[in-house]
């Protein structure tokens, strides 16, 4: 499996001379799998249009495009390069785009098109000359893809319906788990407080814990996790509740789960070069933590797996 | 289903407050059976395709997050305030509340009296709260049913099958598995008045449900229409779950206190 990231930067693209070496663009990676003709791509952040000019010009020359997009979620950092992603717009161009959506904005087809509606951009939805199939995801434990790929989706922790995936392939595992935020007791545990219920403190602080167990169990062991690491544990102390994670959970989670490569994912669009250059220092020492390589996801850059 | 509109007002009002807290939210939704329900099926069948998942409010609330519950229970209780869905005629409102509700609390005091570990006390609540469910589809005909209840003083469940050809259990089992609420829930609503026949697995929370359900009554809390329940099954409730009669006494104020505290809480 090879991994091409195109876009690693989390809510908004943020281009300029302080993000051009890890990258401005957002959420969009590229997943080729050894003799399989169906492209499959993760997110459609900024970075998806770059892809879909690579696969226009790389691709499209060796027969019809056959693409399988999956969501994470349909935040809008996430979708925003869908309109222009040239593929769309071309006759035997077969994408079958997959996602979760929360039970009030179903059916995916809305969600995902409704930002090509004329108010918002020149073409609507139902211009497209490719053929689109929209397929809404649930938590699924094994997806047969076939040619021997398998697929396992698990929901996040985000403040709309998000899910992580797990591709497996020949023994590689390929997982991304963003936007997430480790699971927390939500519940008032002082009992001295009017609020407080006995039952739902002891319930909350026991599911939020088998839920954090749950997302370590679904990237267990994989060769390479694409994971969500938008804040500093000082700047998380004001963004509770975002659905964001720190460095230090997704380092720390990773390498209890035996991670061979944890990718630094969902970069701040106020994080300039500078900084995350002198947080590799500390972050991505060799050895620092246990067997788990860390970096910080780069836009452009590749993995072989 | 019909409404319970004693709780509908506040569930509004809450989840329509930007900073509603967790505890608030769980427990005005869950001070109304046919809400929790619902919102338990709207969980398990919109988001998970895995049946008995999330059993429990608290469950749903960490794991699905604030915003999706509250527009759930939201977009529920709109849909029920709006539809003008009919009204049981048979059985009040606020009584039938205040039976489910003091089972549910009763269930759950049980449980939490006799060992059963704090994190899944909920359940036992809800599973007190939804026992009978089976109740609310019924249409004129119920009046007509606990009159002849009254009458002839006979218990509720033979009355409803001479009549009508079906039980509360019966029907509260089709609409359990409709909702796909998990099995112990299930089975606490298809048996609590036949704990005997609950699968073997659940039984020991049924007996809860069923002696919780026999105290209420017991205790005159609400009303759903079974003050001549059968006699004798009382003694192999208590066999199964290890409770004694001296527990049930040690509740009893408990129980009353935390009712009151819902009706305040749902009046202010």
């Amino acid at each position: 499996m090879k991994v091409k990231l195109w876009g690693v930067r989390g809510s908004i693209p943020c281009p300029g001379s302080h993000t051009m070496k890890y990258g401005g663009n957002g959420a969009c990676m590229e997943l080729r799998v050894d003799g399989r003709n169906e492209i499959i791509v993760i997110d459609a952040g900024s970075g998806i249009r770059e892809l879909g000019n690579s696969l226009v010009a790389n691709d499209l020359p060796n027969g019809p495009l056959q693409i399988a997009l999956y969501l994470s979620h349909t935040h809008w950092d996430h979708i925003m390069g869908f309109p222009y992603f040239t593929p769309i717009y071309i006759p035997g161009t077969k994408i079958t785009v997959h996602g979760p959506v929360s039970y009030e904005d179903d059916p995916l087809k809305d969600v995902v098109g409704g930002q090509m509606k004329y108010r918002y951009f020149p073409i609507n939805v139902g211009e497209l000359a490719s053929d689109i199939e929209y397929k809404r995801l649930r938590e699924e434990p094994v997806i047969e893809l076939g040619d021997g790929l398998i697929l396992t989706t698990k929901f996040l922790n985000h403040p709309i319906t998000a899910l992580g995936y797990r591709f497996e392939y020949k023994g590689k595992v390929f997982c991304t788990c963003y936007d997430h935020e480790p699971y927390r007791n939500l519940f008032i545990t002082d009992p001295d407080h009017p609020e407080y219920d006995e039952a739902m403190a002891y319930e909350g602080e026991d599911v939020a814990k088998e839920q954090n167990q749950a997302i370590e169990d679904f990237f267990k062991g994989a060769d390479l996790l694409i994971h969500d690491s938008q804040y500093t544990e000082v700047e998380y102390q004001t963004k509770v509740n975002w659905g964001h994670s720190t460095f230090e959970w997704a380092i720390v989670a990773a390498n209890r789960a035996g991670v061979k490569k944890l990718a630094l994912f969902h970069h701040d669009p106020d994080r300039t070069d500078e900084q995350i250059d002198e947080m590799a220092k500390t972050y991505c020492e060799p050895g620092k933590y246990g067997d788990t390589e860390v970096f910080f996801a780069t836009e452009g850059s590749e993995i072989i797996l | 289903m019909p409404s319970l509109s004693t709780t509908v007002g506040k569930v509004m009002e809450i989840c329509s407050r930007t900073d509603a807290s967790p505890n608030e939210l769980n427990k005005v939704i869950s001070l109304d059976p046919v809400l929790t329900g619902q919102v338990l099926k709207l969980i398990n069948s919109a988001y998970y395709s895995l049946v008995n998942k999330v059993t429990s409010l608290t469950r749903a609330i960490t794991m699905l997050g604030m915003n999706t519950v509250k527009n759930m229970a939201l977009s529920t209780a709109i849909i029920r305030s709006v539809s003008g869905a009919k009204k049981s005629r048979a059985l009040p409102t606020s009584k039938f509340w205040a039976h489910s509700i003091g089972t549910g609390v009763c269930a759950k005091l049980l449980a939490k009296a006799n060992g059963v570990p704090v994190m899944e006390c909920e359940e036992y609540f809800v599973a007190g709260l939804l026992h009978d469910l089976g109740k609310i589809p019924f249409g004129d005909e119920y009046i007509e049913v606990l009159s002849r209840v009254q009458g002839e003083q006979r218990p509720l469940i033979s009355v409803e099958r001479d009549m009508l050809g079906v039980d509360h259990q019966e029907v509260g089992k089709m609409i359990a598995e409709k909702w796909k609420l998990n099995e112990a829930m299930t089975s606490a609503i298809s048996y609590h008045h036949n704990v005997e026949d609950a699968p073997e697995e659940f039984r020991v929370r049924v007996a809860y449900v069923g002696l919780a359900n026999m105290y209420a009554n017991i205790l005159d809390l609400g009303y759903a229409g079974d003050p001549f329940p059968a006699e004798g099954p009382e003694q192999k409730m208590l066999e199964i779950t290890g409770l004694t009669w001296d527990m049930f006494g040690e509740i009893a104020l408990s129980i009353e206190e935390e009712i009151e505290k819902a009706q305040v809480f749902l009046q202010t």
